[in-house]
């Protein structure tokens, strides 16, 4: 199950954070999300110890906690996405297709003329848009 | 020869020159928003819209003409649905309808159910009042005028603002009486 | 294929919106103008190009990002590729077009906005100043693309040889 996703602008600024337990483990998961910023960082600035193709945005596993596995997607404009679930057994196409949708509704949101670059997403279309991708992860 | 009956907007549309429609909506949201800035009186703002599509209009009708093969309609009926049917299609690749004509066929109402103008957009809560596609209204406008029609152009529904469509009126305020033009050279 | 619009409702839109601020918000102050329009050209690049980039690999220099928008991101806007491309290898590109799509299409008459003749400004030069107003709008989406990919920069068009403009790219050190 999907518990949180996010999108980091380049400046490392969240744009959009969003978690989906009804736990009160919010503050983890930001926590969580925050500490991924660097292995990102890591993972870019040393692109051969990755196991990915040169420069593709999608990251792959980031890193897994005991609870968690943290994925990564980092965009040509330096946009980095999010996704922490709670599955052990994750398929690697999943991911790829959730990230894709991710970044398209992303690209929609931010092609609203009044959306201000680098300020937060606020749009309630994105909102719901991403509750659905995440609703239908790993469904089809 | 049997006369040329006016082309479809659908023929129309896929013979002339197309451009993708992100470029278009994404400048005309610039410009919208820029002029927000610049402006900052939306009243002022809607004014300009409408300036700047009067004078689009004015220019596309004679690419509507020539493409069309529409001689030019005398009815003012006759027009609303052209403009519906044949003018959408053939510029925004669109189509749109023609209801709610009063009595004495001079009023009616052009509804819009996809717009290529909007996609993306969700309008913030400060620009309350802003008839973001009032660019259209202005096109409708100048066209007209260009056939002799002078009208009035307003918004009566719109999807940003809430409504489930986008409804122009189209009221006829006066027909001036054709001046023949200089004949088009072909 | 994504959704599609007429041509001319692009060049008709760009011609009323250089018009309205070259010619009605700023008649006398040109730079400012310029400004405004360079500014949504500006906007539409930094979207475009989030748009345009969506299924490919990040660029690793910026050559990449100058090749990606001779090519693939002038033929999803002008239907063609830049036709040559000169780099001074320290930061200054140069991207030609040699038949720049919208100085062909559209013709910029200062007739329609302004029927007098005056004899102390020649159509010419008239026509020559707003078509430079008019390329502050491509110069923009430039910068917006570039900006966005992490590249700042300042962009300027020559068309001292027409129909061939060139765009100049000098990127911030």
């Amino acid at each position: 199950m999907i518990v949180c996703v996010a999108v980091v602008g380049h400046q490392n600024n969240p744009l959009y954070i969003q978690s989906f337990t009804d736990a009160d483990d919010a503050l983890k998961l930001h926590h969580i999300v925050h500490c991924s910023l660097d292995v990102i960082e890591e993972r870019v600035n040393n692109p051969k110890k990755s196991g990915t193709t040169l420069n593709e945005a999608f990251l792959g596993l980031l890193y897994p906690t005991v609870n968690y596995k943290v994925y990564g997607y980092l965009t040509n404009t330096k946009v980095k996405f999010i996704l922490v679930t709670t599955d052990l057994d994750v398929r690697d196409t999943d991911v790829r297709s959730f990230f894709r949708k991710f970044h398209a509704a992303y690209v929609d949101a931010v092609s609203n003329p009044f959306h201000v670059p680098g300020k937060k997403i606020t749009s309630r279309t994105f909102a719901q848009t991403v509750s659905n991708i995440v609703g239908s992860y790993g469904l089809n | 020869m049997a006369p040329v009956g006016p082309r479809s907007g659908d023929a129309i549309f896929s013979s002339i020159d197309r451009v993708n429609a992100e470029l278009f909506t994404l400048t005309y949201g610039a410009i919208v928003r820029q002029l927000l800035t610049d402006l900052e009186e939306v009243e002022e703002v809607n004014k300009q819209l409408d300036q700047m599509g009067y004078n689009i209009g004015i220019r596309l009708i004679d690419e509507f003409l020539a493409k069309s093969g529409v001689s030019r309609c005398v009815d003012f009926k006759e027009t609303a649905e052209m403009i519906a049917k044949v003018g959408f299609k053939m510029f925004l690749g669109v189509t749109a309808s023609v209801t709610s004509w009063d009595a004495d066929g001079t009023c009616c109402s052009i509804i819009l159910e996809d717009n290529p103008l909007v996609d993306f957009v969700e309008l913030p809560d400060t620009c309350q009042g802003l008839y973001y596609c009032n660019v259209l209204s202005g096109v409708i406008r100048g066209a007209l005028e260009m056939v002799s029609m002078k009208t009035e152009v307003t918004w009566t529904r719109d999807v940003l603002r809430g409504d489930d469509a986008y409804e122009l009126q189209v009221k006829l305020l006066k027909q001036v009486a054709e001046e023949y033009p200089y004949k088009d050279d072909e | 294929m994504g959704r599609e619009v007429a041509e001319s409702c692009v060049d008709t839109m760009l011609m009323e919106m250089v018009a309205m601020y070259s010619g009605r918000f700023y008649a006398n102050k040109p730079e400012l103008a310029a400004r405004r329009i360079e500014a949504i050209g500006y906007q539409v690049g930094h979207q475009l190009s989030e748009r345009y980039t969506m299924e490919r690999p990040r660029f690793s220099d910026h050559l990449e990002a100058i090749k990606f928008i001779c090519k693939d991101f002038w033929s999803e806007v002008f239907k063609k590729q830049i036709d040559n491309l000169k780099t001074n290898h320290r930061g200054t590109f140069v991207l030609q077009d040699n038949k720049f799509r919208w100085l062909s299409r559209v013709s910029i008459d200062p007739s329609s906005e302004n029927e007098t003749e005056d004899p102390s400004t020649p159509g010419e030069s008239k026509a020559a100043q707003a078509v430079s107003m008019y390329l502050y709008f491509p110069c923009g989406i430039i910068r917006g693309v570039l900006s966005n990919l992490g590249i700042p920069c300042a962009v300027s068009a020559d068309i001292s040889s027409l129909p061939t403009c060139s765009f100049v790219i000098r990127v911030k050190a």
